[in-house]
């Protein structure tokens, strides 16, 4: 009967509710964010950054390919920045003003705000380094690492989910005419496929936590309803043996 | 009544009757237990570092396929198959829960499917793609049911839907406490050049608090494209 018994335990379990969530992780607001980086204004490319946060020390990690590789015999330099402060999106190309076919870093301010931060490969990483293209990284695809210290307005922004990474820098040949012939709007020296944005990803918190990709149903019994008929029929014989030995036991 | 030893017809029916009620029984539970279900543990194996990895030179060491595919632009999963455990699966696109935590699929016509977290790469960007499923379900088994018998080199196909087809090769198994799930390493790491993969999945039921307590992840990287937009490139 040991075997039985053993058998009939489950039984027991079956009432047991089958909790379905999993616990809930701790809330805490995660201190590390992501950020898929995807083409805009007909660029190529794509590329990924994380952010962890230590206080107000950020260390970035950011990986791209696909870009503009060279400009004037030169590797290509692409200023990137964290910008912050609005939408906290990347823009469409609904935000082309001008229908030069080209949203510019000003037309898509509305998306993702102004500069809160210069991803540089060294020194200034201020807003004021923004379009430095000494200590931009260059070339057609970068693997950028660097801790860097983010003022408040930055933190802030990362917080509530409005950060925005942006490279800049496009292919002049992959614009229309016009816009081929258009100054930058940031830098009159330069032209504008020197500043408009190439690569876009919004800042998000990563998930915290574990997954709740489970409810245990398998680690149980499947078959709850049939185990429950199977041990009320069970419990229906054994009782009726039971009943109709002990009559007869008595009669005796 | 009238013999002492002798079994009455009554007496004779009730114990029949109770002996077709327990061997029912017995029959019922043999195909309870026959439909018995349960997910195979994962058994941690492989190196989380992709054979991409060029520090340290030690890229010989891995699968099958110490290769790496090319990063492609973005663009959606929108079907999983994994040949070596049965798994082929529509996927669609899922976001954070309000609590913070990578939302899951609920009850519904998604709720056994696969789903690609939004915020991270699409399949073949650089990067970890985030791809979880149950491994079950209030209604049992789930589209995971079976992710811990996958092993190193093992393939696992995504269809894009700019018609591309990726083939991931799998070069690490791992079990986390989900009190300790190393969130870095899973959605970010530090191979962000790497066009990789990871599906997710629950583990380690936990039958006292009836509770999964663990994580399986499984992380791969992509060996081969093909498909209409451009030229395989492995």
């Amino acid at each position: 009967m040991q075997k039985a018994l053993r058998v009939i335990a489950p039984l027991a379990a079956i009432a047991a509710p089958l909790a379905f969530a999993a616990s809930p992780a701790t809330a805490a607001t995660g201190t590390s964010y992501q950020a898929t980086l995807n083409p805009l204004n007909h660029a190529t490319g794509s590329g990924m950054a994380t952010i962890s946060l230590n206080g107000s020390s950020a260390t970035i990690t950011e990986s791209w390919t696909g870009l503009a590789g060279s400009f004037s015999g030169a590797p290509y330099p692409h200023v990137q920045h964290i910008h912050i402060g609005a939408a906290g999106a990347c823009p469409t190309t609904s935000a082309d003003k001008n229908g030069d076919g080209v949203v510019s870093t000003t037309e898509g301010a509305a998306a993702y705000g102004g500069i809160g931060a210069t991803l540089s490969t060294s020194g200034d990483t201020s807003p004021a380094a923004g379009t430095d293209i000494k200590i931009a990284p260059a070339g057609s695809s970068t693997d950028y690492s660097r801790t860097i210290q983010l003022d408040a307005k930055t933190l802030a922004s990362l917080k509530s989910d409005t950060a925005v990474i942006v490279v800049h820098g496009l292919d002049p040949a992959t614009l229309s005419k016009k816009a081929q012939g258009e100054k930058s709007d940031l830098v009159p020296s330069l032209p504008l496929a020197a500043t408009s944005p190439a690569l876009c990803g919004a800042v998000h918190a990563m998930p915290a936590g574990g997954v709740a990709t489970g409810t245990g149903s398998t680690s149980g019994m499947e078959d709850s309803s049939l185990l429950g008929l199977a041990g009320g029929l069970f419990v229906a014989g054994a009782g009726m043996a039971l009943y109709t030995v002990r009559r007869k036991t008595v009669k005796a | 009544m009238s013999s002492d030893h002798g079994w009455s017809p009554g007496r004779r029916g009730g114990l029949a009757l109770a002996a077709v009620a327990v061997a029912a029984a017995l029959v019922l539970l043999v195909v309870v237990l026959r439909a018995q279900v349960s997910a195979p543990e994962p058994q941690q194996a492989g190196r989380v570092d992709t054979p991409g990895d060029s520090s340290g030179g030690r890229h010989r060491t891995h699968g099958p396929t110490a290769q790496t595919a090319p990063p492609l632009g973005p663009s959606k999963p929108v079907h999983l198959s994994i040949p070596a455990i049965g798994v082929d699966t529509p996927v669609f696109p899922i976001g954070l829960a309000s609590d913070g935590t990578l939302a899951v699929p609920q009850p519904g016509p998604r709720l056994d499917t696969a789903a690609w977290f939004e915020n991270s790469p699409t399949p073949g960007q650089p990067g970890p793609s985030i791809i979880e499923g149950h491994v079950d379900s209030v209604d049992g088994p789930s589209v995971f049911l079976r992710l811990g018998a996958i092993k190193p080199g093992d393939r696992v196909v995504v269809d894009r839907a700019d018609g591309r087809t990726l083939t991931f090769e799998v070069n690490a198994v791992r079990d986390f406490l989900k009190s300790e799930f190393p969130t870095q390493l899973v959605y970010g790491g530090d191979q962000l050049s790497e066009p990789t993969l990871r599906l997710i999945t629950c583990s380690d039921f936990d039958a006292s608090i009836q509770h999964h307590v663990g994580n399986e992840v499984v992380f791969a990287h992509l060996v081969h494209t093909s498909g209409p937009s451009g030229p395989a490139s492995s």
